[in-house]
Parts: structure tokens; sequence; C-alpha cells
């Protein structure tokens, strides 16, 4: 009986365990890509199309990742950014071929949510920059999203 | 993936107030695109939506003389359902915006069977009932939504089991389809901004780079379609140079020629 009951203890105790390790151990870019839809909502109700598509990965506070978009003149875009850590920051830009930033000033950055607004000027391959500025995990997934209108 | 649909019920109370008392951190006004090392590979192919809706702004365009919804045959060869598959998908969005609600309903059902012909049948039926129960309400945003959803569920499904292959030819017949409607329409009312959409150097890039990898799909289509983009690209990849008439419409042959090989039996 006091065997058992110490089997018990331990299988509760490692239950516990992983339940308080649960988001990062099974926090995926699926999840990232939860919060990025999120941001993206409010959007849609003035008219964006948000693709299903997505772009996702895992990245270290501090660093950048690239993204090559092909836009159409005529269109408007929103790339919208997130990330399931509470308390990571994240930022996205958008630069033309040239590298010259190509955003609109309406873009904006919360916490674990940014966003990026385009009106391109040409028709032509741009670079979505996604950036972990600050995270309290080694790794972070983040998940960028698109509409267009 | 999770749909998008169960996103739109959760709050956004939230999101609304953080959107106002937002703001973006100052982001510098030039980078070196060339020390951009860490590029993501894949790149998200644009829907052929994404060109019309450009090419809508410029003009309006009949589409309804682009509208196809003949059955055509069917294949056996999974690189040709899967190049056939992502065509018809494009002609589901040139149906919609022709707003021909019975032109979507049978491309509906043609998206559905060439899905199971390719073996991704099961995750496309939803897809295929909502595509025709929006068009019978004529609600051509779900429509579309439903077409974005359709594609995106077959790659995930091909890329599932390891077809990435399969599901790229699925992008690159619709991409043709695509281009093939755009030089159409720009061909026979000019302007320069309707030709700079075609101003698609690196996604032309990307599928050549992809066809190079499949020397497995041994089929003259896929020959033809990688001699065709050695002959579109310098048409198109033009710098900062305008597209001129001609280009337009030697591009139009090609994509023409093209989409007759895609839907056709050898």
């Amino acid at each position: 009986m006091k065997r058992f009951a110490k089997v018990m203890f331990r299988t509760s105790s490692l239950l516990l365990v992983l339940l308080a390790l649960q988001p990062a151990i099974f926090a995926s870019v699926d999840d990232a890509q939860a919060f990025a839809l999120q941001a993206a909502e409010p959007y849609v109700k003035q008219g964006f199309q948000v693709r299903e598509d997505y772009w996702g990965g895992d990245l270290g506070s501090g660093e950048k990742k690239a993204v090559r978009q092909q836009l159409f003149k005529g269109n408007e875009y929103w790339f919208w950014l997130g990330t399931e850590v509470d308390k990571a920051k994240v930022s996205v830009h958008v630069y033309d071929s040239d590298g010259k930033l190509a955003e609109e000033s309406d873009g904006w950055e919360k916490g674990h949510f940014a966003a990026a607004h385009v009106i391109p000027k040409a028709t032509g391959s741009y670079f979505i920059i996604v950036s972990v500025e600050e995270s309290p995990e080694d790794r972070t997934h983040w998940a960028l999203v698109y509409g267009f209108r | 993936m999770i749909p998008f649909t169960r996103h739109v019920k959760l709050s956004v109370g939230v999101l609304c107030g953080f959107a106002l008392c937002a703001s973006a951190a100052q982001a510098p006004q030039h980078i070196n695109i060339k020390q951009l090392t860490t590029t993501v590979e894949d790149v998200v192919v644009p829907l052929p939506n994404e060109i019309f809706g450009a090419l809508n702004k410029l003009g309006s365009v009949n589409w309804k003389q682009h509208v196809r919804s003949d059955k055509g045959p069917n294949f056996t060869e999974r690189p040709r359902i899967a190049l056939l598959l992502g065509t018809v998908i494009a002609d589901g969005f040139i149906a919609v915006q022709a707003e021909d609600a019975p032109a979507v309903k049978d491309i509906g059902q043609r998206v559905l069977a060439l899905a199971k012909g390719i073996g991704v049948g099961n995750s496309i039926t939803p897809h295929a009932k909502a595509i025709i129960d929006a068009a019978d309400k004529r609600n051509w945003d779900n429509v579309r939504q439903e077409l974005d959803r359709t594609q995106n569920s077959v790659q995930q499904a091909m890329n599932e089991v390891h077809d990435e292959k399969l599901s790229q030819l699925v992008s690159l017949g619709g991409w043709l389809r695509g281009t093939e409607v755009l030089t159409s329409v720009v061909k026979e009312h000019f302007s320069n901004d309707g030709a700079e959409l075609l101003h698609q150097p690196d996604l032309l890039s990307y599928f050549q780079t992809r066809l190079q990898a499949m020397p497995e799909f041994n089929l003259p289509i896929i020959r033809e379609i990688q001699d065709a983009l050695v002959e579109v690209k310098p048409l198109i990849d033009v710098g900062d140079r305008r597209i001129p008439p001609e280009s337009v419409k030697k591009v139009n042959e090609i994509t023409t020629r093209l989409g007759h090989g895609i839907v056709t039996r050898d």
C-alpha cells in the first residue's frame, strides 16, 4: 500500500511538472499563427482577405528573419505577426527590393503582436523582416499572415 | 493548420484597444538587402485572386469571357493532376470574378474529383461543399475564402505525406492560369500599370528552381513548362523598365499554349 502511494505521488508530481511546462513543450508555430490571425481579425471587417497560407518558425531574442513576397501595385496589404509567448516583444517591417522602407506609418507593435501596412508603389518583390525583439524563452515561435484588398 | 473561422469567434475588443494605443518602433529607413542571408526559402505564391483584384482596379474587365468550367480529361499521372488542380482552382477565382454561380459549382465538383484522383479528397470534401453552398447564395467573399482554403488544404495534405513537389505543381498550375488570364486582359486593353503586374521575376525563379528539383516527373508537359519559363523570364525581368505590349502578347501566347497542354491529354 505504501509502495502504491509512493508510485501515485511520483506519477502525480510528474504530471504536475508536465502541466507546468505544458506551454513550453506543446507550444508550436500553429499557436503563434492563432495569435497572428487574432491580430488580423478586425481587418476582415474592413474587406481584407486573409490568406490561409502563412510563414512561421522560431527565433531567439534579437534575431531577425526576412521573407520575400510578391506584391502587386493597386492592392493594399497588411502583414500580421504573432507569437504565443506572452511576454515576448515582436516587430514586422516591410522593405522594397532596393532595401527602402516601404510601409505606411500606421503599422503597430504591441507585445506579442505586430503589424505592417503596405500600399505598394510598384509591383515586385518585397522583403518582410520579422524580429523577436525580446523574449523570456530561448526560442520563440512566430507566425506571419497577410491579407489584401 | 487552425481554420481562420475559429479565430473570428475570438474576442476582438482587446485587439481593437491595443490597435489604438500601440505604435510601431522606429524602423531603419534603409537596409542592405544583399546582407539578408536568413531569407525563408519558401515563398507564399500569390493567389490568382490577388492579381485579378489589382487588375480590376485598373478598369472593368469582362471576366465572363475568361470563365472555363468544362470538365476536361481525366489523367492518371499525379503531377498532371496536380497541375490541372491548380489551374481549376484558378478557374474558380475567375468564375467568382465573373459572379458565375453555375460555373463555380461545376468547378467545386471538378476540384473534388481531382483531389480524389490525387489521394487528398477527404480533406477537400467540406471545402467543395462550402464552395457550392456559397455559390448558391452568391456569397462571393465566402467562395473566394473557400477556394483559398481548398488550395491550402490540398497542399497541406500533400505536404503531410511528403508530396511537397506535387503541392508546388498545384501552385504552378494556378500561377500559369492566372498569368494567362492577366496577359489576355492586358493584351486587349494595354496599360503600363496592367503590364507591370507581370513583374514577378522572383516568383518565376522560384518555380524554375522547384521544377529543376523534379527530375522524377519526366513528363512532356513538365519539360515544356521548364522551357517556357526560360522564354518568359527575360520578358518580365525588366528591372525598372516598362514591360511593352509585345512582351505581354508573347507571355500570353506562351501561357495559353501551356494552359492548353495542361488541360489536354498528350
